[in-house]
């Protein structure tokens, strides 16, 4: 007796397709576009990379809106295709080579400028400069891992467990990359202080 | 023994919603571990400082980083702006309307240009045929002509010696109507 494969329509009739909220991409770029750059921004340190990788986060959220489950909030699983394209990005050769000679490319110079001067005085507003340098410095020189889940922390103030929804990683191994961060930045921050009380 | 806090003890205060009161921050060291943390930071001038020196840091890094994205943000969406329309545009009649007029206002310079050359060419042409009908009638008169004077038995000059009363009769007739 011959066998046929039963066509998969017919033991599991096709579902309409269900409505995302990527459906509405102009409402989620307005909502969530700033955010996304932003990470993007000083995750990268390029503002046209950023800018690009931005676009190319919400162009593979649309192409990929039919697997969104809802499982995890949108903006959660926006900014797990933007650290997967940061992580992609980042890896390359090219890019470190396009880092160096970019024009667009962020300094702490552009970011010191920006630093808010609650206080008027001179010494507090050198004092917040010298510190947002110190973190700026130190974030360069943490592995991809860690200065991604620091940024997501520090930057885009998430709780551990949204960082782990983004990272895939557990919420214990979130929490040791930032232990492992910020010994970095107090190592760095200690040994300055040391420096000049000397 | 350990006179100061641990680097995780740090970190968890660090990493802590400075908000919440420092016991729900350490909640999870259970109440007799926080408070031991809690008299630790109050009577530790160091750890304090250093507590504070590292959140402050964090806090620059973060308000700077966001205010710099932010202006980086709003010159690139007014750079996309001055050279796309709003997308909300696309969807308006009066936008496409204009959008044709300016395509009518474009072409129609080129359309022009390209019928220019037509009509004086077309000029020339109706010109060169008029001309060419004209020779070929005054070419056919003229050889109608040759034909008329090439049938004559008598060449036009010699007319009136073949027929001299031919003056004559055109003279009677004449002056017989002066008679008349």
């Amino acid at each position: 007796m011959p066998s046929y494969a039963i066509p998969s329509e017919t033991l599991h009739p096709a579902q309409p397709e269900q409505a995302t909220p990527f459906d509405d991409l102009e409402s989620v770029v307005a909502l969530y576009e700033q955010r996304i750059f932003r990470f993007l921004l000083i995750s990268v340190r390029d503002r046209d990379v950023a800018q690009t990788l931005t676009q190319e986060t919400f162009l593979r959220a649309w192409s990929a809106r039919a697997t969104f489950r809802g499982d995890c909030a949108v903006p959660t699983w926006l900014m797990r295709i933007a650290l997967n394209l940061v992580r992609d990005h980042t890896r390359t050769e090219r890019f470190r080579f396009w880092r160096r000679v970019s024009k667009t490319a962020v300094d702490v110079s552009d970011i010191a400028s920006h630093v808010p001067h609650r206080d008027s005085s001179l010494e507090s507003r050198l004092i917040a400069s010298e510190q947002l340098e110190l973190v700026w410095e130190s974030v360069a020189q943490l592995s991809a891992r860690q200065r991604s889940v620091f940024l997501l922390r520090f930057l885009e103030e998430l709780e551990l467990n949204e960082i782990a929804a983004i990272t895939g990683l557990p919420v214990s191994t979130v929490k040791t990359h930032l232990y492992r961060a910020l010994a970095t930045i107090r190592a760095r921050h200690n040994s300055t202080t040391h420096e000049e009380s000397q | 023994m350990n006179l100061h806090l641990t680097h995780e003890q740090l970190c968890d205060l660090v990493l802590a919603d400075s908000s919440l009161p420092l016991h729900d921050n350490l909640s999870e060291y259970g109440e007799r571990d926080a408070d031991v943390v809690h008299e630790h930071l109050r009577a530790c001038l160091i750890c304090s400082a250093e507590l504070e020196s590292l959140r402050a840091a964090l806090a620059h890094f973060r308000e700077a980083s966001v205010s710099y994205a932010g202006q980086a943000f709003a010159r690139a969406s007014a750079n996309r702006a001055s050279i796309a329309p709003p997308h909300r545009f696309l969807t308006h009649p009066l936008y496409w309307a204009a959008a044709a007029a300016v395509i009518v206002a474009t072409l129609a310079p080129v359309t022009l240009h390209h019928y220019h050359p037509a009509a004086p060419q077309t000029a020339v042409s109706t010109a060169q045929s008029t001309a060419a009908r004209h020779s070929t009638e005054s070419d056919e008169a003229l050889l109608e002509d040759i034909n008329q004077k090439l049938s004559d038995d008598v060449p036009y000059p010699m007319q009136s010696l073949a027929d001299p009363t031919a003056g004559v009769t055109a003279a009677q007739s004449t002056s017989d109507q002066r008679n008349n």
